[in-house]
């Protein structure tokens, strides 16, 4: 046998640059095909498809297919056919979301930008865009600066700002479940900005913040914040996590027993977390931005069905619905505009309108012109184990306006620069 | 104040015991093949998913038992064909290997199983605190706790008692030597990997039922085995074991006064044993 065989000079520095190595495996993303063709118009998605938020990124882009497909079947935009081009964001690195955002500007040149999940990527992304001049949603990135001190010209917004998840929900719990609240805060703009959000209204209605602890985003073990929590002894502990992050936190509470002794709550939930924890772990009061389930409102059914065909009978959430609206937006607003112009189109989205076909929701939602956020429904309720069927996991107790929750535009901190 | 303390300390060390459960199953093969084995949080996951799988036909116990099995046997596979070729090479072909290994797992058990967390129940009896003031011992924590001070009871039994066991001991000194006295080094290698990789399935099982199980449920896993090996220091396994527990116990505690550093911390601890002792707490000079 060879001498070779038993060389072992593996050292310890050699185990350290390993373990730098396994810490960039998580930021590692696989390349995505894209296509280029001058008689197409090309909507570009920047979102994460690897990572925490890899399935939320992932119902983004079946929404955003669904509503290509639609797009094309009615004559494209322009006469015109309509591409999406897909890039993987990761779900934390802003740096891979940034450079990515830039290929699909300057290298596929794409009509329009959409994306991000992340918070953080949606705010760099909305910069490159802005510099690139091209029209940009952001599909489902939440934190308030997005269209507050960080809006441009260029950029709309879908989903909510924190602040009206939390405005639609904070009363609720103010008045049915006490005035001390904890609050457990993952350490990322996006959290930041809903404890924020609450804050302000605890502060309004005259209650107690007894606590607030920052958890690191991606962490895994949440019993030591929930130990810190329960010392406290709160009316409420409030989590304001999001994907799998949530998912931890909440199946810790309940093996803990805290949901028997504390009112759990937060701002915003979703389909993909409740689907995700078992039965007895759906608990609490929260927000939904969409919910499948609208018997009285129109073309929700046809909705549901298109989406169940392409994700193998799941129903879909705000994600798919994010996708959605924005695709859709940028076909319709080119279309009535003849134009893909990007300042011709952002002034005509100024208070543009969602048809009802698009909208799936009551209350007409519309882009805000001040800050170009869009001013849509939102859902307000409680998690239940399980309902009349078996993807119905939420039950919708009140249906608040957009418009009554939002700040006004004077306080959401926005300048618009006009384009030069 | 004191009290959260010491529920936080003695939370941290239960947090512990998982680490270096799956920290034990590393370094077992670092310590014998030299192999950094990335991979190991993809095996991690596949023991999850497969309990996952197997929990519906043979319930919660059954999964418990087979599943680190069957991720055992994939183990053995895995070394079989793969790794067993880059044994005499650089470190450096291995670690590529594992680490290009763990990108196939994970996009693999998202292409099996889907990107969504799928909901992992444990016995209702399981998942309920013991005592309302000591709410965070519940049954199941308690359950992972035992069950890891059996594993590595039964390691170290293994290792100090058993033929296998003490010719992996003495491999891991000095292989060349024990091959030369007529043991086989292949066979000996192949089964240090598949006891390596049962201790990882193993740890996926336990860890699906405390966490979400999804594809990246290795890769947030794995950073605190490799700073428990680092910490406890290289070829010691009860330095590993020790690791585990430390960086457990320290995480918990920095949450009671800096909670957002309750991660780092661990890191903060890896930089200064290098600095103040390179070799690890146990390791041995100049072994490595």
């Amino acid at each position: 046998m060879a001498n070779g065989v038993f060389s072992r000079n593996i050292g310890r520095r050699t185990v350290i640059k390993g373990a730098v190595a396994a810490g960039v495996v998580q930021f590692a993303s696989p390349f995505i095909h894209t296509a280029r063709a001058a008689d197409i118009v090309k909507i570009g998605l920047n979102d994460p498809l690897t990572g925490t938020y890899a399935e939320l990124g992932k119902n983004e882009q079946i929404g955003c297919e669904l509503a290509v497909e639609q797009i094309n079947a009615k004559g494209g935009i322009l006469g015109r056919k309509v591409e999406l081009l897909v890039e993987d964001s990761t779900s934390a690195d802003t740096g891979t979301a940034v450079q990515k955002g830039r290929k699909l500007i300057e290298r596929d040149n794409v009509d329009f930008l959409l994306g991000n999940v992340n918070s953080a990527m949606a705010i760099a992304l909305g910069q490159v865009s802005n510099e690139l001049k091209r029209l940009h949603i952001v599909t489902g990135g939440h934190t308030d600066s997005v269209t507050g001190s960080d809006c441009h010209w260029n950029v709309f917004r879908v989903c909510n700002t924190t602040r009206m998840e939390t405005n639609s929900v904070a009363k609720t719990l103010f008045t049915k479940y006490g005035k001390r609240w904890y609050f457990i805060t993952p350490d990322y703009a996006f959290g930041h900005t809903l404890q924020q959000g609450f804050e302000a209204s605890l502060k309004a209605f005259g209650g107690t913040e007894v606590g607030a602890d920052l958890s690191p985003l991606g962490a895994t073990d949440y019993s030591s914040y929930l130990i810190k929590a329960q010392a406290a002894n709160p009316d409420v502990i409030i989590f304001l996590h999001a994907g799998q992050d949530m998912i931890n936190a909440l199946k810790q509470a309940v093996q803990f027993g805290l949901d028997k002794r504390f009112h759990i709550a937060g701002a915003q939930q979703e389909l993909e977390v409740l689907n995700a924890l078992s039965p007895n772990a759906r608990i609490g009061t929260w927000v939904f931005e969409w919910y499948w389930k609208q018997p009285n409102v129109p073309h929700v059914a046809e909705f549901v069905a298109e989406i169940k065909k392409r994700t193998g009978g799941k129903v879909p959430t705000a994600r798919h619905w994010f996708g959605y609206a924005s695709t859709w937006t940028c076909a319709l607003i080119a279309n009535q505009e003849k134009s893909l112009d990007a300042v011709k189109l952002a002034k005509a989205l100024e208070g543009f309108k969602l048809p009802p076909e698009v909208a799936l929701m009551p209350n007409e939602p519309f882009y805000r012109a001040g800050d170009h956020q869009l001013m849509p429904s939102l859902y307000v309720g409680h998690a239940v184990e399980s309902g009349s069927e078996p993807e119905d996991l939420f039950h919708v107790d009140e249906v608040v306006k957009g418009t009554d929750v939002a700040l006004p535009v004077s306080e959401t901190g926005c300048h618009m620069v006009a384009p030069s | 104040m004191t009290q959260l303390i010491l529920y936080n300390l003695f939370n941290g060390l239960i947090i512990g015991a998982f680490y270096a459960l799956m920290a034990l199953g590393l370094s077992l093969i670092l310590n014998l093949s030299g192999v950094i084995n990335f991979a190991h949080g993809g095996f991690l996951a596949i023991g999850g998913y497969l309990a996952y799988t197997l929990m519906p036909h043979i319930g919660f116990w059954g999964a418990l038992a087979l599943a680190p099995v069957l991720t055992a046997a994939l183990g053995l596979m895995v070394e079989r064909i793969l790794i067993r070729r880059l044994y005499g090479r650089d470190p450096l072909y291995s670690l590529l290997l594992t680490f290009g290994l763990a990108f196939m797992f994970e996009d693999g058990t998202r292409y099996l199983w889907g990107p969504a967390t799928v909901p992992f129940a444990i016995p209702d009896w399981l998942s309920t605190p013991l005592s309302s003031d000591f709410f965070f011992l519940t049954g199941y924590r308690m359950f992972m706790v035992v069950l890891a001070f059996v594993a590595v009871l039964a390691l170290f039994l293994l290792l100090n008692r058993t033929r296998l066991g003490i010719r992996i001991r003495a491999g891991t000194l000095d292989l060349e030597t024990v091959s030369v006295l007529g043991v086989n080094v292949r066979i000996l290698r192949n089964l240090n990997f598949g006891l390596g990789i049962y201790l990882a399935g193993l740890a996926g099982v336990l860890a699906a039922g405390m966490l979400g199980l999804q594809p990246t449920i290795g890769s947030a896993l794995i950073m605190p085995s490799f700073v428990a090996i680092i910490i406890g220091g290289l070829g010691s396994l009860p330095g590993t074991l020790m690791g585990g527990l430390l960086i457990g116990a320290a995480s918990g505690v920095v949450t009671v006064f800096f909670p957002s550093a309750s991660e780092a911390v661990i890191y903060v601890m890896m930089g200064l044993v290098l600095l103040v002792r390179p070799r690890g707490l146990l390791g041995e000079e100049g072994r490595f």
